[in-house]
């Protein structure tokens, strides 16, 4: 099946997304291409396993929209039945954009699906991944929005072999382009991630966090409850609505489970989950449950680690 | 200004989602999604400013209407439905045209929703909407600032980045972006003269069509059988050992 996926750029070389959406594809035997949106200079995105475009916009314009156009232009032209993108921002705009374009509503969360005979079958989670829902899609197009971490990524060699594309920009400037210091381990490939939830009960308590992760290199997380009342970053954000991640060692400190923050985590290999009532859903994922209060337990493996 | 705002009526979260068909149970009385009351929030601040009418647009069954009430309360001026049973399990496109035919019907000039619904949380209804609309879409709006324009704050990958609002567009803004402001009892009895008017699907034009066949739905089972210790004072302990016997120390 000709199939298109929709890449983005992160350290100038392809995501992490992208990469796992290219494993799968290729273990289907899909005849697959890249289109990757982006408005780095010079990135390194060229592959070795297929073709490559690059649909270059301008930083200082909102102007996604005409990408998606650009991308229904080469659907059409080069009779594309599957189109495959990242749950991230610009992929589900781009991914909704083109639904009303080719007329075929687009499937989101999924983590799984397959073709066969010219069909395109999906699984996507539900309900805070507590279910999981599968789906023929019967029209001549399917769009698919695919989680990360639910595929492995291949092995590719980057080169600078690619087509370049140029957009034009669109009248709504953008300003004060903001990028987030990347300091220590990310989340996203950590081996180690320790999270916080509210029951950290104040946000000056994050410090014992930060002083465990450096200790166990790891990566800090927190559910939403505490992005929300700005204890850190939306970028730091585990589940649902943030990241996924995938770690060996997942370390929960005071959050209670909820079904949207399990689905962002629970494929850690190992849990561990601190939190003072017993009853917690967290402790449903964990393998070592620690029935306690965060603030007593966690200064005392600092002090012991 | 017209400004169109989106609230879906959801069952209430406190209870377990139940699938009929591949469909959720919707039963007679639902609530506002919370996610929704940013958007709203966001339209009462620029009513505020620019003396704007705002009204609510929602899709779905509409039994008791406690949700759309639950919207006015909040401020908005009135509310137009569309509820149909040939829309019964409607995907996110299908929703997003009769969404969009409703903004269309109202000349809104922006049209704010939440990011993703609690219930379904494709996530995708906004930006779809824009297209229908050929208006920009400013999606994962997470601050916005009103002086005499209005200055958006994006969500991006990266960190975020900034817009001035265009006299038209189409908005989603992230849950914790602004304060949703709670009704007072005032607000309460207001909302009860408020107008709520159906609109029939056959006004509207819609051109889509069900591409997604459900097939199934299946549990997952998530819990583990792990070890539980209560703390004793030593049970940080237990974590150090687990620590070096995984090689993290
Ligand atoms: C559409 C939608 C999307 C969402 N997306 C996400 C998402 O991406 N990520 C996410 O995380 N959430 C998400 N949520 C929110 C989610 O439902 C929960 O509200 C949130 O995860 C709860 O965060 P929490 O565990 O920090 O807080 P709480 O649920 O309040 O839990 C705090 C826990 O800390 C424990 N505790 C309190 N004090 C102590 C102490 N001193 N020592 C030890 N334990 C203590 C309590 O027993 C409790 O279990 C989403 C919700 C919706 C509706």
């Amino acid at each position: 099946m000709k199939t298109l996926i929709i890449g983005e750029i992160i350290n100038n070389n392809l995501s992490s997304g992208t990469l796992e959406i290219l494993g799968k594809a290729k273990s289907l035997d899909l005849d697959v291409q890249v289109v990757t949106v982006g408005s780095d200079e010079n990135p390194s995105i060229g592959v070795d396993l297929c073709k490559q475009t690059y649909l270059k916009r301008q930083n200082n314009s909102l102007n996604l929209s005409k990408a998606a156009t650009k991308i229904s232009e080469i659907i059409k032209n080069e009779e594309i039945n599957l189109i495959l993108g990242s749950s991230t921002y610009m992929c589900r705009d781009l991914i909704s954009f083109l639904s009303v374009d080719l007329n075929s509503s687009p499937v989101s969360n999924v983590i799984d699906f397959d073709v066969s005979s010219g069909n395109v079958s999906t699984v996507n989670s539900i309900n805070g991944g507590e279910s999981l829902y599968k789906t023929k899609i019967n029209s001549d197009q399917a769009l698919l929005l695919i989680r990360p971490k639910a595929f492995d990524p291949v092995e590719v060699n980057f080169n600078d072999d690619f087509e370049t594309i140029d957009l034009d920009g669109s009248d709504l400037e953008v300003f004060d382009i903001f990028i987030e210091e990347k300091s220590g381990p990310q989340l996203e490939d950590s081996k180690v991630v320790i999270s916080a939830g509210r029951g950290m009960v104040d946000k000056e308590n994050l410090e014992l966090i930060e002083t465990l992760a450096s200790k166990l290199n790891a990566a800090i997380g927190g559910t939403r409850a505490i992005v929300d009342a700005g204890w850190m970053p939306y970028s730091q954000q585990v589940g649902q609505t943030g990241k996924t991640v995938k770690p060996d060692v997942y370390i929960a400190c005071g959050i209670s489970g909820a079904t949207q923050h399990q689905v962002g985590m629970k494929d850690s290999k190992f849990v561990i989950a601190i939190n003072k009532d017993e009853e917690a859903p967290i402790f449903q994922l964990a393998d070592l449950g620690i029935v306690g209060d965060t603030l007593s337990v966690i200064p005392k493996l600092n002090d012991n680690i | 200004m017209k400004i169109a705002v989106c609230a879906k009526q959801i069952p209430d979260p406190a209870n377990e989602v139940t699938y009929s068909n591949g469909t959720i149970e919707r039963p007679e009385e639902q609530v506002l999604d919370d996610t929704d009351r940013y958007g709203i929030e966001v339209a009462l601040q620029l009513k505020e400013k620019f003396d704007a009418e705002v009204t609510i647009i929602s899709m779905g069954p509409s039994g008791t209407q406690k949700g759309l009430q639950q919207a006015l309360q909040m401020g908005a001026d009135k509310a137009v439905f569309v509820d149909d049973e040939s829309l019964e399990g409607a995907n996110s496109l299908m929703t997003a045209n009769v969404l969009s035919e409703l903004a269309k019907s109202l000349s809104a000039d922006i049209v704010i929703f939440g990011t993703e619904s609690t219930d379904g949380y494709s996530g995708t209804v906004p930006q779809q909407v824009s297209r229908y609309l050929d208006l920009e879409c400013i999606s994962y709006v997470k601050a916005v600032e009103i002086n005499d324009n209005v200055t958006l704050t994006r969500q991006t990958v990266e960190g975020s980045e900034k817009l001035n609002m265009p006299e038209k567009c189409v908005i989603s803004v992230t849950a914790g972006g602004v304060e949703p402001r709670y009704p007072n009892f005032k607000d309460i009895m207001a909302a009860k003269s408020k107008p709520i008017e159906q609109v029939s699907i056959s006004d509207l034009t819609i051109n889509t069509t069900q591409n997604l066949e459900f097939i199934d739905i299946e549990t997952v089972e998530n819990s583990k059988s792990g070890e539980k210790i209560t703390d004793e004072g030593e049970a940080y302990q237990e974590i150090v050992n687990k620590l070096k016997e995984l090689k993290v120390i």
